[in-house]
């Protein structure tokens, strides 16, 4: 008996064969092909060449920096958040994930616009301190730290909050009934259970700021500060492609040296499988009089991280010029009016939305093929298919654009300066999420629903219809709003893919931001916050809060 | 015509056996129970009947159908065998109210709208929930829900009704209830049951017929009374209901009834096996006496007073203790001197 659903399996895994294994073993190939034979040239250029070597050192460093500082600020909040008794938890909770939901680069522009030279908070500084000149840059390598250091921890603060609310409050308790005072019993029971979970968060936020583009972009080009994405993109512009693409295999090697770590904790954690019980009573730590203190540092802490850079693109959106005296005098619409008007800027949007709507659909029906044969027809090689589907995970964005180019860019198939190219990338970079979205959600499905039908006369495809595709559509639904997001604003893939007529939002924004319109890049990271803020306030309420941000 | 028929059949999950040479019949009318401890293969079997798993080997059919063949290529995949299923969950769909889930059935069976109404309600009002139709599944409790699981598998007039462990989400009050309706539900619908449990007390309760699994295999199979009376090995001795163990020496007979020594004491036992030699003497604690003119002399450790009886756990003489049920009339304290005598015993290979 042949599985009707085993030819399509079959159609899926050549679909992902052809969109992720192909591109990236052409990454791999290139980097080794030195005049038609195999050879290490590039990478001896790619480490030793002028300025190469530094590039990958500041990528390391500038990742650990930004790591570390998440971690600090991540575990601090989350204890205050989870164990004190600071008034507020929900709303600092919700306000203190924010920098999630932004888009990184549009918070290097809003940081450009708070501490650059003319900074809304530079400038009271300098007269405060009475100085001639800014005390410090935010184009700088700090300055890159600082912006991707907010942005990497919500990542940190979500992981640590989520362990020490999955620890069983009965551990706890019984370091109380031993003798243990409340802060005792944090020393030895709650901080050693809970240091797996803050290494974890610790390590993605370090996977995603190495592979960040943006912030190193906007920040650290003009002043000549590379990191590996900004140095790949450079030698894209040379153009030197087999020296991008060495380049570009180190950066790989760095990620997956962290995930390599990341895996080997999980997999260590599982002799602490204690974090499984539901905690009903947690301990609870009262602050006493440091209680309004520590509301006061976490209000301010989430206004600077999560308030500031939206209001700062707010104000220099509606100001009739960058360095306007803040009158209401001085506000004016005339940016929204532009970036309207502007024929560029409404076919990027056009562009943008298309991408994401496409991106979206593609991933979400391959990813809930490749989750439905895996999780509930069980079917052989399915398995196979969704580590292959996972891959692109380990892969900086950058790099999965180095491999769209060398392998959709030549005949038989050359897509390069078309949407199409642009639009397989979205879709093996944005398969992870599908992939792990409609997991989830199949998961939340048991088996038994399914075969309930089967037993009342419903063959495999009705029932398919009837059970299991209504009770995971708003899973789904969610899903593709999740992909749709980061993909409608994208600008890492888009800027080294984009051609003439294919310009997408982000790469209009970025351009726009470094050619010194920071107002126009204001008004439309303005305009797509709403959009972005808005659809996940629908996945919210959608799905009761199990999705979204 | 037997409404089930499964023979010599096997099922294997990547090599490891989970059912091995099972063969029974179920009766036209009859309540069967597959009776286990679990992983003992009860439950892969009654998914194997369903077709919600496909058999490695052996015939299964249904109504007189073939629904399984291996050997012959034969599968009818769960929608083609008229099936009625209680799962353990109860798997009711969130996404459909009462009434939806039981008219599903009826709906993949393409019948009239009317006829499905009717049905519908008659399914209902037989499971008590004549006016919860239009009510979704979170709005029931667990017994309501239970009783749409029941409703749903009704609806659809199937050849056989499928119930796997339906009682044991249930709190013991309501399931003693539901043990009740269960039977009554059946007898008045004459429609042959497959019933899976680990519980030893419901499926003597509920079975016409039963069968003791374990290790994937079918130990024994017989009504109820037969089961308990005359079980055929030590292993379904200890499972179903309670028994006492001693180590005992024969000493005279063969096959049939023996005479025995156990702890210096003689009495006589049932050896259904024929086995000589040393042996494990069996006794159900209501067939241990404590004021015995002669038997085992002990001393009562621990008293439990159960309301229509009184449990004792008495220490033997040599250190053994024995579990002995008595009737609340007479009572013994803690540490009362007794001599227990057997009523009733059988042997095992010890």
């Amino acid at each position: 008996m042949l599985d009707p659903r085993v030819p399509l399996l079959v159609l899926v895994a050549a679909a992902m064969v052809v969109l992720v294994v192909w591109p990236v073993a052409q990454v791999v190939y290139r980097s080794l092909l030195v005049d038609g034979g195999l050879g290490l040239d590039h990478y001896r250029r790619a480490i030793v060449g002028p300025g190469n070597l530094r590039a990958l050192t500041n990528t390391v460093w500038v990742g650990v920096a930004s790591a570390a500082g998440a971690m600090v600020a991540g575990a601090v909040l989350a204890f205050l958040v989870m164990r004190t008794d600071i008034p507020g938890k929900g709303r600092l909770r919700t306000l203190l994930i924010m920098p999630y939901a932004v888009p990184p680069f549009f918070g290097a522009i809003a940081w450009a616009q708070l501490l650059g030279p003319q900074g809304y908070l530079m400038r009271p500084l300098i007269a405060l301190l009475g100085l001639e000149q800014a005390p410090f840059s935010i184009y700088s390598a700090w300055g890159i730290v600082f912006v991707m250091a907010i942005h990497a921890f919500p990542l940190v603060f979500l992981t640590v909050c989520g362990a020490l609310e999955r620890m069983d409050a009965s551990l706890e308790e019984a370091a109380r009934t031993s003798g243990a005072g409340s802060l005792r019993v944090m020393r030895d029971v709650t901080i050693p259970l809970v240091l797996p979970a803050l290494l974890a968060g610790g390590l993605l936020a370090f996977i995603h700021s190495i592979a960040n583009f943006g912030i190193p972009a906007l920040l650290g080009i003009r002043v000549r500060f590379y990191v590996l994405t900004t140095s790949i993109y450079a030698s894209l512009n040379i153009p030197d492609f087999p020296l991008a693409t060495a380049k570009s295999m180190l950066l790989v090697a760095v990620g997956a040296a962290a995930l390599a770590l990341q895996w080997r904790l999980q997999r260590g954690q599982q002799r602490y499988t204690v974090i499984a019980g539901k905690s009903i009573h947690p301990q609870i730590i009262r602050l006493g009089p440091l209680r309004r203190v520590a509301f006061a540092l976490a209000v301010l802490f989430a206004v600077v991280i999560a308030v500031l850079p939206l209001f700062s693109l707010l104000l220099t959106s509606l100001l009739k010029y960058y360095g306007a005296p803040l009158a209401v005098a001085s506000l004016t619409l005339k940016h929204y009016a532009y970036v309207t008007n502007q024929e560029v800027i409404r076919r990027a949007l056009a562009n943008s939305a298309l991408l994401g709507v496409s991106a979206a659909t593609i991933t979400m029906v391959l990813g809930t093929f490749v989750a439905y044969a895996r999780i509930r027809a069980k079917l052989r090689g399915a398995a196979a298919l969704d580590t292959l589907g996972m891959l692109p995970y380990a892969i900086p964005h950058t790099v999965i654009a180095i491999a769209m180019i060398l392998a959709w860019a030549q005949p038989p198939v050359a897509l390069y300066g078309t949407i199409w190219i642009i639009l397989l990338a979205y879709i093996v970079a944005y398969m992870p999420l599908s992939l792990r979205t409609t997991s989830a959600t199949l998961q939340q499905v048991h088996e038994s629903l399914e075969e309930a039908a089967r037993v009342s006369g419903a063959g495999p495809l009705r029932a398919m219809r009837d059970i299991i595709i209504p009770l995971v559509r708003p899973g789904m639904v969610a899903g593709w709003i999740l992909v749709f997001m980061p993909a409608f604003r994208e600008l890492t893939m888009s800027i080294l893919l984009f051609g003439l007529r294919t310009e997408t939002i982000g790469v209009i924004i970025f351009n726009m931001q470094n050619s010194g319109y920071t107002q126009i890049a204001a008004a439309l990271s303005v305009l797509v916050l709403v959009l972005i803020l808005g659809s996940n306030l629908i996945v919210r309420k959608a799905t009761r809060g199990q999705v979204g941000f | 015509m037997d409404a089930v028929l499964v023979s010599d059949l096997w099922k294997a999950f990547d090599g490891v056996v989970a059912a091995r040479a099972v063969s029974f019949s179920i009766g036209p009318e009859e309540f069967f129970t597959l009776l286990g401890p679990s992983g003992c293969g009860k439950t892969t079997t009654l998914r194997c009947v369903a077709g919600l798993e496909i058999p490695t080997r052996g015939q299964i059919r249904i109504g007189g159908r073939i629904v399984s063949n291996p050997e012959a290529g034969q599968f009818v995949p769960p929608e083609g065998r008229r099936l009625g299923m209680v799962f353990q969950n109860y798997a009711v769909w969130p996404h459909m109210s009462v009434f939806d889930n039981v008219a599903y059935p009826l709906r993949v069976a393409g019948e009239p709208r009317r006829a499905i109404a009717a049905r519908v309600a008659e399914v209902l009002n037989l499971v008590e929930l004549r006016d919860l139709g239009r009510r979704f599944p979170h709005q029931l409790s667990g017994g309501q829900q239970q009783r749409v699981a029941l409703g749903r598998a009704l609806a659809g007039r199937p050849e056989i009704l499928l119930l796997d462990e339906p009682l044991s989400n249930l709190d013991a009050k309501l399931r003693e209830q539901m043990r009740f309706e269960l039977k009554e539900l059946q007898r008045r619908m004459r429609i042959p049951v497959l019933y899976v449990t680990h519980d030893q007390a419901e499926a003597m309760a509920l079975s016409d017929r039963l069968a003791v699994m374990a290790d994937g295999q079918i130990v024994q199979v017989g009504r109820p009374a037969e089961i308990y009376n005359h079980p055929a090995t030590r292993f379904v001795a200890d499972f179903i209901g309670q028994m006492n163990f001693l180590p005992a020496q024969i000493t005279a007979g063969g096959p049939g009834i023996a005479n025995v020594r156990v702890n210096g004491y003689e009495c006589r036992a049932e050896n259904p096996s024929g086995i000589s030699g040393s042996a494990a003497i069996a006794v159900r604690p209501e067939d241990l006496v404590l004021a015995a003119d002669e038997g085992l002399p002990g001393r009562v450790q621990v008293q439990n007073f159960l309301g229509n009886l009184v449990e004792y756990k008495v220490l033997l003489e040599g250190g053994l203790t024995v579990r002995v049920q008595a009737p609340p009339g007479q009572s013994y304290e803690e540490g009362a001197e007794v001599v227990v005598g057997i009523r009733r015993a059988m042997l095992f290979e010890r």
